[in-house]
């Protein structure tokens, strides 16, 4: 197969240098077998250019850090081959998420926020015993929460939402998805009217407008159509259940 | 972050409830449009049933209920999916350059659902006006209109018939009632049918013109 050169253009701009616009810069590089972006962007940086910023550091789709738009779409760049790109390839850093520089984004505080938001964590009022047997769960069960836990918060699915891009406290496809897994966990005492206050709003479940961007582009497959619509469902027949509290004054 | 006026007007249930309304609001429409094509599909059995069907909705007061509720269901449709829209400059801007970049199908659909959107706005409110400044509605009323404005009713019928198939297979997707592409598919064919009968509707109406 003959190797193709392959030419690059990536986004530039440096935080630290405001005076200095964005811009498009290209460099070109031989094809090799097999190379992924994540070879092809070290390369770069090895041979022609050490001031170039982007993120790794599983190069195996597990860590979620390396994401970017991938000629428009967002994708891990460790888990996306050369070979099945033009040989003109546009890099932009994703976004949404706070710009650290050139390719590289600030996905952690934006993960932060929401797991603090959701409150992604088990709340239960009972006391945990260390020596206590550990109780069981149903394969099934445990099987749908694992599946909504395998999101690497790699932020694909906020990067191509239209609604997460112009809507800053948009909970985003991720963020729901992670309701759900506690919705499913039985160990979690929160009431629906609970999980109403945190996701019942256009914040969560009624700010999406089913454009599907989040699914179609989140590179672990999740099956998030079905997990939005559960606890849209959910969150209406929690409100539907729910009188209007009466106020104050 | 909390602040005394967001505290007291606080209703948590709203956006739930608009979005509820945006959903019955839409399906009450989708089934007027497509109730709406087989009326006035009823020109292909010939003159003397339209005529007909149209004195039976008027002797029975359907009509002047009928018209005054769907224009009702219209305007809340309106204002509670017209608040989807972006209404800002910017951010208009970065839905299009989002939706160009990634060039994703659904999201291109719902651009042109807002753009299909305010087409029907305008469109609908002068064909609403024509018809009730027309009144009563007989064959040969309707096809002097529709051969004085062909095009508007092509571009009508299509804009129509676009938004609501995809208003409603997107609630289907939001809602998770059904598999997206199985959905997807069937309210195609159907949109496909509908806008097909609409075709061969404003056909017989032309050629009615054409025999007088
Ligand atoms: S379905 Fe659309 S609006 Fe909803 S989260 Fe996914 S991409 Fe965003
Ligand atoms: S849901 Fe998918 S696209 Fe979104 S952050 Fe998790 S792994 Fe990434
Ligand atoms: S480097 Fe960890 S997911 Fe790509």
């Amino acid at each position: 197969m003959a190797e193709r050169l392959l030419t690059f253009s990536i986004f530039r701009y440096n935080p630290n240098t405001p005076e200095i616009k964005p811009y498009m810069q290209e460099y070109k590089l031989e094809e090799m077998p097999g190379m992924t972006l994540f070879v092809a962007l070290n390369k770069i940086r090895e041979e022609q250019d050490p001031s170039l910023m982007f993120d790794f550091v599983c190069r195996a789709a597990i860590c979620g850090s390396c994401a970017m738009l991938v000629n428009g779409k967002p994708r891990l760049a460790c888990k996306t081959l050369t070979k099945d790109l033009p040989s003109r390839i546009t890099l932009l850093p994703l976004p949404v998420f706070k710009l650290i520089g050139d390719l590289s984004v600030d996905t952690g505080t934006w993960f932060r926020h929401m797991s603090l938001k959701t409150e992604a964590w088990i709340h239960t009022t009972r006391e945990f015993d260390p020596r206590a047997r550990e109780e069981r769960m149903d394969n099934e069960t445990a099987l749908k929460i694992y599946e909504a836990e395998r999101c690497i918060e790699c932020g694909c699915c906020i990067a191509g939402c239209a609604t997460a891009n112009i809507r800053e406290d948009f909970l985003g496809a991720a963020g729901i998805n992670r309701v759900a897994r506690f919705m499913l966990d039985p160990r979690d005492e929160r009431s629906p009217q609970e999980y109403f206050e945190v996701v019942g709003t256009e914040e969560g479940a009624f700010g999406c407008v089913g454009l599907m961007a989040c699914e179609d582009n989140c590179p672990m497959g999740l099956p998030l159509q079905m997990q939005l619509a559960y606890v849209r469902r959910k969150m209406a027949a929690a409100g539907l259940a729910a009188r209007p509290q009466t106020r104050a004054c | 972050m909390n602040t005394q006026e967001k505290l007291l007007t606080r209703n948590p249930r709203a956006d739930m409830l608009v979005d509820l309304v945006e959903l019955a609001s839409g399906i009450l429409l989708v089934g007027f449009l497509w109730t709406h094509m087989l009326f006035v599909a009823a020109i292909l059995l010939g003159v003397t049933t339209f005529d007909r069907l149209s004195a039976f909705l008027d002797e029975y007061y359907l009509s002047y209920i009928g018209i005054p509720f769907i224009l009702l269901v219209a305007l809340v449709h309106i204002v509670v999916a017209g608040r989807r829209i972006p209404n800002k400059w910017k951010e208009q801007r970065i839905i299009l350059r989002h939706s160009k970049m990634l060039g994703h199908t659904d999201t291109w659909i719902w651009v042109f659902q807002t753009i299909t959107g305010m087409a029907i706005l305008v469109l609908a409110g002068i064909h609403v006006w024509m018809v009730l400044t027309g009144w009563p509605i007989r064959a040969v009323t309707s096809a002097g209109r529709i051969q004085s404005f062909l095009w508007f009713y092509i571009i009508l019928l299509l804009a129509g018939e676009y938004h609501a198939g995809f208003g409603l297979y997107r609630q289907f997707v939001k809602w998770g009632w059904i598999n997206r592409h199985t959905i997807g598919a069937v309210l195609k064919t159907i949109t496909v049918i509908i806008v097909a009968l609409g075709a061969v509707t404003l056909w017989a109406f032309m050629r009615l013109g054409g025999a007088q």
